[in-house]
């Protein structure tokens, strides 16, 4: 940054926070009037005004939710794919990606083509010949059909999150661990991934989020009620009580505050690892 | 000495086990649409058959939505494993027959030593006969009826509907019940809500003595657009758009009709029997049914769900067990005790166990008063998806975004391939 | 940097670590791409063996207007947001890049509503856009301004999904964040001692170092936009009013699942590759190629 006189820096840090606020405020702010929505009790006339706070605030909705609905088995399906997702993503990603660091220059560059054209092909062009698929090897309506992506890493955007992560490192460690004969997985074991914890960290909120959020994977292979995920719950609930606003957003609260409070809790890592601030980029890390 | 022993052993323990032997346990699935009061109707009847017969455990699949209700079982198809007993409204199986999924229940009725063919309504089978082969059992016929708030209509000072009332009765009490009750500027409370759709419609239609379409038995084309079938579609559209006592799109979308009437703010609902179990938990207000207006004539429309069975199913001889039951007094008056149907069995119809005023709703007679003018909408093939695109154009002219002849002619042209002899080619 | 040519042992334990994922993508992506294009051409309604039909599925879908309407949706629907969406994801990494004290705060504000599920997204922004209850409607009322009855009109329901799609850029922006960071110190530096203006850095030192970044998110957004917007469709407005939010996506969906028609459902998909593939095709020739190159 040039050098600038004190007196000229006020204004212009102001600046930047006034926007940065309107801009976090855009934002957040949405997330405010669903949370106030959801505490408001059914069956009264809605609101004419925006509602901050309700009045009776009616915690209740949240219970009502897991009434009407096997919620809390819901919920507990969509943590137990998104939780078994989570280690498999990362042993298979991490694979790939330090195979794919280590291969000489052509080998690389095919794989790294390959992460790029399959990354490019949408859910919706393999989604129902998948399923063909799917239905042949009888896994239909069971939770290897939702864990299925698991085998390519559930998305080449981790595989390339780990090949970046451990092309980084340096390669004098590798060169001397392959003189004392180790072989790949060890290396990878015991020099790669722990030096990769933030591609790890990164890896695995991002993998949790994809399997939590996951709606048109357990639309189309799940039949039985009690194995339905929290995704499909929610639309469930739509169904059910199409205009009942309260008890939908408690539903969508309880939907995306795990996943928030996750973000917010890993994100040091998760920026570190995807981008800005990359360690070996020569900048200073953010400060948080 | 010891293989002496061991083949008295043996002797008895077989002679043991073979006269306690019970039947293994045999496990079916049995698949309903419905919102969560008549989830429990049926969760209730699925124990009562556990009770009946324990080693046959039926677990229930409960699909709330009818869109996606056709789309899961043709999933299931697809995917080799559909349920074994699927509830079916007759307008909506017809599909499934054609493509020769479902086993056909005819043989089974008459093999049976529980139900008979004559015990049921023939208004109530004749719809699921296909091609002349009984292919599902009927649980219920009823007709569409008019909900309408005891309290609200006593409030605004209008008389009870009564039982030969008509259109211009309907309307007044309609109008009288649309007001703006907190003074805000905007109604707040309708005197009517009803789906808009093709299904709701017809009965007018067949009041006013027109046609839905030119031959009921063959249907080859809608006519709507004939004078006195226009003249009823266009009654049906001035409720929104020139009296205005239903909501318009925008209060519908922030609001339903259905769940302003639970909430007490909406004066009259069109339904069939299926709306009782979610209604019998009001309790602010007091609620009763009264028959549809008449016109010209009188005509019902009928409504009827099904027990089929389809043929990839592994475990037959249980599913008929199930649906027998099911169908059978016992089991009928195990649903029927939750308010949601109107039970196909005469004897149970006509017996205090459906018309008992001591349940809601108290005129329950009026259900039964309909059955001889009850119609059945055409079943066949591609009927549902007539009235799919025609109530999607009812509704551009319901909410007042086209012309009512403007959108009849486009409903005739788009349901065109969809009637039997000119169908779409179909992917087989 | 070389590295030492590795053993043959070394280079088969590195493939055989390679395996799982290279027969995930064959399983889970090859075999079903190949497969979709096949049944393009048939007719197959998941119960009977499939049809050979040769371009009869294309033809039909030529002359159906309904997938005319789907299709223009979508392209719309494309048009509307990538551009909209690049430059909200430039502009933020571009306010947020330097490492200011609370900078991380306002960085995760921005990915919040990327990592909403699309599920509650989707119903979320359903009560918000309400046109008589909801918070935006009465926002604008009482500023004032006018209030679009938004998922209920024609007109304006498809532009109100497009507004959903603008929160949701925290992949961009991540993207053009990791480019900013590439551009090295010195050129700053350099700049400054021209003494170039903060504009006249932008234009030209920052722009040019990120047209690949900014290339190969334009490329991406175009892809997840076509078909991005099943779920909102699905759970917002049904494809309605009138049509007039019916995507591909879920009309395929609708094709195959509720008429059971797997054939022409893998056509309208192949139609709407062959569509977003010329679109990408345009943007990379516009940019006149990769330019810069760097290690991806």
């Amino acid at each position: 940054m040039t050098s600038r006189s004190a007196s000229a820096r006020w204004p212009r840090v102001l600046g930047f926070h006034a926007a940065a606020l309107a801009v976090a405020a855009v934002f957040l702010v949405p997330g405010l009037w669903v949370v106030a929505a959801s505490l408001r009790r059914p069956g009264l006339a809605p609101p004419t005004t925006i509602e901050w706070l309700p009045d009776p605030v009616a915690w209740s909705n949240y219970a009502r939710v897991f009434e009407i609905l096997p919620l809390a088995r819901y919920l507990g399906n969509s943590l137990l794919v998104a939780g078994l997702a989570v280690p498999l993503t990362i042993l298979v990603a991490s694979w790939a990606g330090f195979a794919m660091a280590q291969l000489p220059p052509r080998a690389r560059y095919a794989l790294l083509a390959l992460a790029v054209v399959v990354r490019m092909v949408p859910l919706t062009a393999v989604w129902l010949t998948r399923f063909l698929v799917l239905r042949e090897l009888g896994l239909i309506d069971t939770i290897l059909a939702l864990l299925a992506p698991v085998w390519m890493g559930s998305s080449p955007f981790f595989v390339l999150i780990f090949y970046w992560a451990f092309r980084r490192q340096p390669a004098a460690l590798f060169e001397a661990a392959r003189l004392e004969g180790m072989g790949a997985l060890r290396i990878w074991a015991t020099i790669a991934m722990p030096l990769a914890r933030p591609a790890v960290a990164a890896v695995a909120l991002l993998t949790f989020v994809q399997y939590w959020s996951d709606f048109m994977n357990p639309l189309l292979y799940l039949k039985s009620d009690d194995r339905y995920t929290l995704a499909l719950g929610l639309r469930v609930l739509q169904q059910l009580d199409a205009t009942n606003w309260p008890l939908l957003m408690a539903g969508a609260v309880v939907m995306m505050l795990p996943v928030v409070l996750l973000l917010v809790v890993a994100q040091r890592a998760f920026w570190s690892a995807t981008g800005p601030d990359r360690p070996g980029t020569g900048r200073r890390l953010g400060a948080v | 000495m010891r293989r002496l022993v061991l083949l008295v052993v043996t002797v008895v323990v077989l002679g043991v086990s073979a006269s306690t032997a019970q039947p293994p346990s045999t496990r079916i699935s049995f698949m309903v649409f419905g919102d969560i009061a008549e989830k429990a109707a049926y969760e209730r009847l699925v124990a009562d058959f556990a009770q009946h017969q324990p080693q046959i455990h039926v677990s229930l699949v409960h699909i709330p939505s009818q869109g996606d209700y056709r789309k899961r079982l043709g999933v299931d198809f697809a995917a080799g494993a559909p349920a074994d007993i699927v509830l079916l409204n007759y307008r909506r199986y017809a599909a499934f027959a054609a493509r020769g999924v479902l086993e056909p229940l005819g043989a089974y009725l008459e093999r049976s030593a529980v139900i008979k063919e004559g015990d049921f309504y023939p208004q109530a089978m004749e719809p699921f006969r296909w091609q002349g082969a009984l292919m599902c059992i009927p649980q219920n016929l009823s007709s569409l009826v008019v909900y309408y708030n005891r309290d609200l209509f006593e409030r605004a000072g209008v008389p009870r509907p009564t039982d030969d009332w008509t259109w211009d009765d309907f309307l007044h009490a309609a109008r009288a019940l649309t007001r703006d009750t907190r003074g805000s500027g905007r109604i707040d409370q309708y005197g009517l809500g009803t789906e808009v759709s093709i299904f709701r419609v017809a009965p007018f239609v067949w009041q006013n003595g027109g046609e839905l379409v030119d031959d009921p038995r063959a249907p080859t084309r809608l006519t709507l657009d004939a004078p006195l079938a226009r003249e009823a579609v266009q009654w049906f559209v001035d409720l929104q758009v020139k009296h205005h006592v239903v909501p318009d799109l925008v209060e519908e979308k922030a609001e339903s009709s259905e769940r302003r009437f639970l909430n007490g703010r909406l004066g009259m609902f069109l339904n069939s029997r299926r709306g009782v179990p979610a209604y019998r938990t009001i309790t602010s207000f007091d609620w009763d049914v009264a028959p549809l207006p008449r016109r010209r004539q009188r005509a019902g429309i009928l409504h009827a769900d099904a027990y089929c069975m389809p043929k990839a199913g592994h475990a037959k001889a249980a599913a008929w067990s199930f649906v027998e039951y099911a169908n059978s007094l016992e089991g009928q008056r195990s649903i029927a005790a939750s308010g949601r149907t109107v039970p196909s069995l005469r004897v149970l119809a006509e017996s205090p166990a459906f018309l008992d005023p001591g349940f809601r709703p108290q005129s329950s007679r009026v259900f039964l008063t309909e059955v001889p003018f009850i119609r059945a909408v055409p079943v066949t093939e591609g009927w549902i998806d007539v009235e799919d695109l025609a109530g999607e154009e009812l509704a551009r002219a319901y909410y007042g975004r086209a012309s009512v002849d403007e959108v009849i002619a486009t409903a005739i042209q788009r349901a065109a391939p969809f009637f039997k002899g000119s169908a779409r080619p179909r992917e087989r | 940097m070389r590295r030492r040519g590795a053993g043959a042992g070394y280079r088969a334990s590195l493939y055989l670590l390679l395996a799982p994922y290279l027969l995930g993508v064959v399983v889970l992506v090859i075999v079903p791409v190949a497969l979709s294009a096949g049944l393009a051409f048939t007719a197959y309604d998941g119960l009977s063996a499939p049809e050979w039909r040769g371009l009869a599925n294309f033809r039909e879908l030529a002359g159906d207007p309904i997938f005319a309407i789907a299709l223009r949706n979508s392209l719309v629907f494309v048009a509307l947001t990538v551009p909209l969406r690049v430059a909200i994801a430039l502009g933020l990494a571009l306010l947020l890049n330097r490492p200011r004290r609370g900078v991380g705060l306002y960085r995760v504000a921005v990915y919040v509503p990327t990592i909403v599920p699309s599920v509650a997204y989707a119903l979320i922004w359903l009560w918000i856009f309400n046109p008589r209850y909801g918070p935006l409607n009465l926002a604008l009322a009482s500023l004032g301004l006018p209030t679009p009855a938004w998922l209920i009109d024609s007109t304006t329901a498809l532009p109100a999904i497009a507004m959903t799609a603008l929160f949701q850029i925290g992949e961009g922006f991540v993207v053009v964040l990791a480019g900013l960071q590439h551009v090295p110190e010195e050129y700053y530096h350099a700049s400054a001692l021209d003494g170039a203006g903060r504009a006249a850095t932008l234009r030209h030192i920052t722009m040019p170092l990120l047209a690949p970044w900014l290339l190969l998110l334009t490329i991406r957004d175009v892809i997840v936009s076509a078909q991005s917007t099943f779920t909102p469709a699905l759970l917002m407005t049904g494809g309605g009013p009138y049509y007039a939010t019916l995507f591909v996506p879920l009309l395929m969906y609708e094709t195959a699942f509720d008429r059971f028609r797997f054939g022409q459902g893998a056509a309208m998909m192949l139609l709407l590759l062959v569509v977003v593939g010329a679109l990408i095709l345009l943007a990379y020739r516009a940019a006149g190629g990769w330019g810069y190159e760097d290690e991806v």
